[in-house]
């Protein structure tokens, strides 16, 4: 992301206004659409939390809140939770934890519906960690300017749709089908290779994580073949579990990418890494 | 033949991991694609390095011999 001046200024319109943007993605952390109250945009941030901790309680309705059951006995410390994708939604995460934490301590049959809803859950705390990034962009700019591209929130988002749909968005449809190609193409192979043993969350609770992170298609590719029944694993499946999660980690450096080129244009800055403002400009007007 | 399979998917994964990473760090993408052979070259020979040192150590010290 470009570097910008974090300090507060004074306000442009009547009611939407600017602020700090570390307090607004803290509070949107904490409470779904929290930082957009701050910042004056109560519509909006109203209807932030009803989709963000929609989809949670949804995920948790669904799930009868046993998704961290899921890690064995020895991975159930205090702090295991935090690297799942639900810490996004941090108020949400507090209160699953809280409330159903590692079940009743003897195994359990698997809600019907268990793995849609531990997928809703996950897609909340990726939501809401969007939302956050957005509350960081409105804390500084109040009014966008007409004919810039998308918004950066926006344009990191498209990323979880397809990878690259945020570059093609901004016009850079080159680079956008470069890592279209290259991310499919890998997930593609890390599917194949695993026999689709490598996206079953109850599996590989982290490295589901990871793959998640690639969006609707790990989505999409989880309900199609991701619950494989076999007697053994496929030999190359670890190598397959890890090119997914390369994949899909690889997708938040595309999604930081989209997010910094928008921001420097409705900032009025140079997008990152462009060395010369002769290159700049051109690939503004591309 | 498993050690040519893991090579091949290390090399492509490799190659991707490169690539996105020249996007991130340009934002041109004829200046990210004149990068990528220098950067991508760094990388494995980077990864190799670690290796021979994994190898060295293990041999050194972890050998069942």
């Amino acid at each position: 992301m470009a570097a910008t001046d974090t300090s507060p200024s004074p306000s442009k319109g009547t009611q939407p206004r600017t602020g700090d943007p570390t307090i607004a993605a803290l509070l949107t952390w904490l409470v779904p659409g929290a930082g957009h109250v701050y910042l004056g945009r109560v519509p909006f941030a109203i209807a932030a939390f009803v989709v963000v901790e929609g989809l949670y309680v949804l995920g948790i309705v669904l799930s009868k809140g046993m998704l961290f059951e899921y890690l064995p006995p020895e991975m159930r410390s205090r702090f295991a939770p935090a690297l799942a994708p639900e810490a996004g939604n941090l108020g949400g995460i507090l209160y699953h934890v809280r409330t159903y934490g590692y079940g009743y301590g003897f195994p359990r049959p698997w809600p019907a519906q268990m793995d849609l809803g531990t997928t809703l859950t996950a897609a909340s705390g990726l939501l809401n960690m969007l939302l956050m990034s957005r509350a960081h962009f409105d804390a500084r700019v109040v009014e966008r300017q007409p004919g810039k591209p998308i918004g950066p929130a926006l344009a990191a988002g498209a990323n979880l749709i397809l990878p690259g749909l945020g570059q093609i968005l901004q016009g850079r449809r080159v680079r956008g089908l470069v890592i279209m190609v290259c991310l499919l193409s890998l997930f593609a192979l890390a599917c194949l290779i695993s026999d689709g043993a490598n996206l079953d969350r109850e599996r590989h609770f982290y490295y589901w994580a990871g793959q998640f992170l690639l969006g609707l298609p790990a989505m999409i590719a989880e309900f199609v073949n991701g619950h494989p029944l076999m007697t053994e694993m496929p030999e190359l499946v670890d190598g397959g579990i890890v090119l997914g999660s390369v994949a899909g980690m690889l997708n938040i450096l595309t999604m930081l990418d989209a997010y910094g080129y928008s921001e420097a244009l409705h900032l009025g800055e140079d997008p990152p890494g462009s060395k010369d403002e002769a290159t700049t400009q051109k690939g503004v007007h591309a | 033949m498993n050690l040519l399979v893991h090579g091949g998917l290390f090399l492509l994964a490799s190659a991707i991991i490169v690539l996105i990473s020249c996007f991130f760090a340009e934002s041109d993408d004829r200046r990210a694609f004149r990068i990528y052979p220098k950067r991508l070259l760094r990388f494995l020979g980077g990864c190799g390095l670690v290796v021979a040192i994994m190898l060295v150590i293990e041999h050194t010290f972890a050998s069942i011999h």
